[in-house]
């Protein structure tokens, strides 16, 4: 897994966070990087829902 | 090569003094909050990170910019699609296509390589929103609509197939076969072929032939590389892949829907990527919601509406989707009334797709005045004799009153439907409706007074 998405899985392990807070959070990430990333999670299918559609991840 | 293409119609925009460009570089998560500012359809050709992409926005947020693509004044929009539409052109097969300039298969797949915004606050990932959905199923035929896609993998995105429709129906059934279902997806199109993508007509009618149609030439078509379908050949991206047989079982969502409201997640398919073809220097469309899509809907509806009338064999005079209602919900029409007509008038129109809410007038009545609208219910109406209610029809997950959330994954919703007959009731003297004028008004001009 990248740096940056254990970065991603640290934060949404810790609280569910809508996907702009997400990005809000690496501005300083260029765009396709940051996709890259979130596509680690995806992959590995790890992302939970909450029911106002923002992202968690169980801690295992 | 054809007249009619996406870059055909921004060089129409522009000539129309309906195009911005804007040089500046622009970071993807900008793209949406800029051109939803615009006062034009703007073309972004310097994004950061993706040196040979441009992307453009707004092309038809307007109906004035339809009016543009549709090559009419604004209010002959709805008559214009439907004269074309009765005379279908098929489409034609070509060997070499621009969309094909550059080709990413297999492990080249990167839809990171593309620039997907993020469009809206509350959204579940970037999405691409403008979309030319190409499907076919052995009994029925290709068929294309509109679907968006949410990001999820550098090869794969969510697609939204909760609502009824073609593609649906053919997923369903590849589903129930444990396959998955062959689609491409052409993304940078003329707005008239998205106008046909989005028409609701019978599961057998070719989409394709009604956009050549509305084209007024056939629409050229390439073979993909590598599933079994035909995409528009000048289109400025491909999506080609499958859905997987796994039915309504992935997150996807929220989505700034058309209605103008954020929308939740929902359980849908997923759409996994063989192959990336575009453009050299391609331009990536991001269809801004929800005008965008509302204007586009617009259209569609008020032919379907003119199409219900003719069918119940009352004559219509004019017809309009309100876009407040996204182009969907509402029909308003004024018709030339005899005996009875004004209640069939109302049963055709309910029976239109999601419509949900009619009214009809007399042709004295311009529909696009509210002030005269207000005036016709107002003395016309008796409610418990010109109300049309009409329980348990189809209706779409996104209107909240439905309360679809009870439904489950899957589920399809109902929708009670409201038709107001607005004509002036049989059996009323027409002279009652005499309206006031001012004595002498066609002769007395207060100019010759200042």
């Amino acid at each position: 897994m990248s740096p940056l998405a254990t970065t991603l899985k640290t934060s949404l392990e810790t609280e569910a966070r809508q996907f702009h807070d997400v990005v809000d959070d690496h501005m300083d990430v260029p765009w396709q990087e940051f996709l890259q990333a979130w596509g680690e999670l995806r992959e590995i299918d790890i992302l939970k829902r909450d029911d106002q559609g923002a992202y968690y991840i169980e801690k295992s | 090569m054809a007249d009619k293409g996406f870059r055909s119609f921004l060089d129409d925009l522009d000539a129309a003094g309906e195009l911005k460009k804007v040089t500046k570089p622009v970071d993807c998560r900008q793209l949406s909050a800029l051109g939803e500012q615009a006062d034009q359809a703007t073309i972004f050709e310097n994004i950061e990170g993706y040196p040979d992409w441009r992307v453009a926005t707004a092309l038809v947020s307007t109906r004035k910019r339809l009016a543009v693509a549709m090559g009419c004044t604004e209010n002959r929009i709805a008559f214009e699609f439907e004269a074309k539409s009765a005379r279908p052109i098929d489409p034609v097969t070509v060997k070499n296509a621009p969309c094909q300039e550059v080709v990413m298969e297999g492990d080249d797949v990167d839809l990171t390589s593309i620039p997907m915004p993020l469009m809206h606050l509350f959204d579940g990932g970037p999405y691409i929103s403008g979309t030319f959905a190409i499907s076919n199923d052995p009994e029925h035929g290709p068929n294309v609509g509109c679907y968006r896609l949410m990001y999820r993998t550098p090869k794969e995105t969510g697609i939204d197939l909760v609502s009824p429709s073609d593609m649906r129906f053919y997923y369903q059934r590849a589903l129930d076969k444990g396959e998955p279902l062959p689609i491409a997806i052409a993304v940078g199109v003329h707005p008239l072929d998205m106008l046909a993508a989005s028409y609701k007509a019978p599961i057998d009618t070719s989409e394709l032939a009604l956009a050549g149609g509305l084209r007024g030439e056939a629409l050229e078509m390439v073979k993909c590389k590598t599933v079994d379908l035909e995409v528009p050949a000048d289109a400025e991206m491909i999506l080609e892949g499958e859905l997987l047989p796994i039915g309504w079982t992935a997150d996807e969502g929220p989505f700034g829907e058309f209605s103008q409201i954020s929308g939740d997640v929902k359980w849908n398919p997923i759409f996994r990527i063989k192959c990336i073809t575009h453009r050299k220097n391609p331009i990536f469309y991001m269809l801004q919601m929800p005008w965008e899509n509302d204007w586009l809907a617009a259209p569609v509806t008020e032919a379907a509406g003119l199409q219900a009338l003719r069918i119940a064999s009352v004559q219509p005079v004019d017809i309009r989707a309100p876009v407040g209602s996204c182009g969907y919900w509402s029909l308003i029409a004024s018709i030339k009334k005899r005996p009875g007509e004004g209640k069939n008038a109302v049963a055709a129109l309910l029976s239109v797709a999601e419509v949900k809410f009619v009214i009809v007038t007399d042709d004295d009545i311009d529909i696009y005045n509210p002030d005269e609208l207000d005036w016709a219910i107002a003395f016309r109406v008796q409610a418990d004799e010109d109300a049309v209610i009409l329980k348990g029809a189809r209706a779409k997950h996104i209107d909240p009153s439905v309360k679809s959330w009870l439904l489950g994954k899957g589920g399809l919703p109902t929708t009670a439907k409201l038709g107001i007959d607005a004509t002036i009731p049989e059996g009323v003297p027409k002279i009652l409706y005499r309206r006031i004028k001012n004595y002498g008004r066609d002769r007395i001009k207060l100019e010759d007074f200042e």
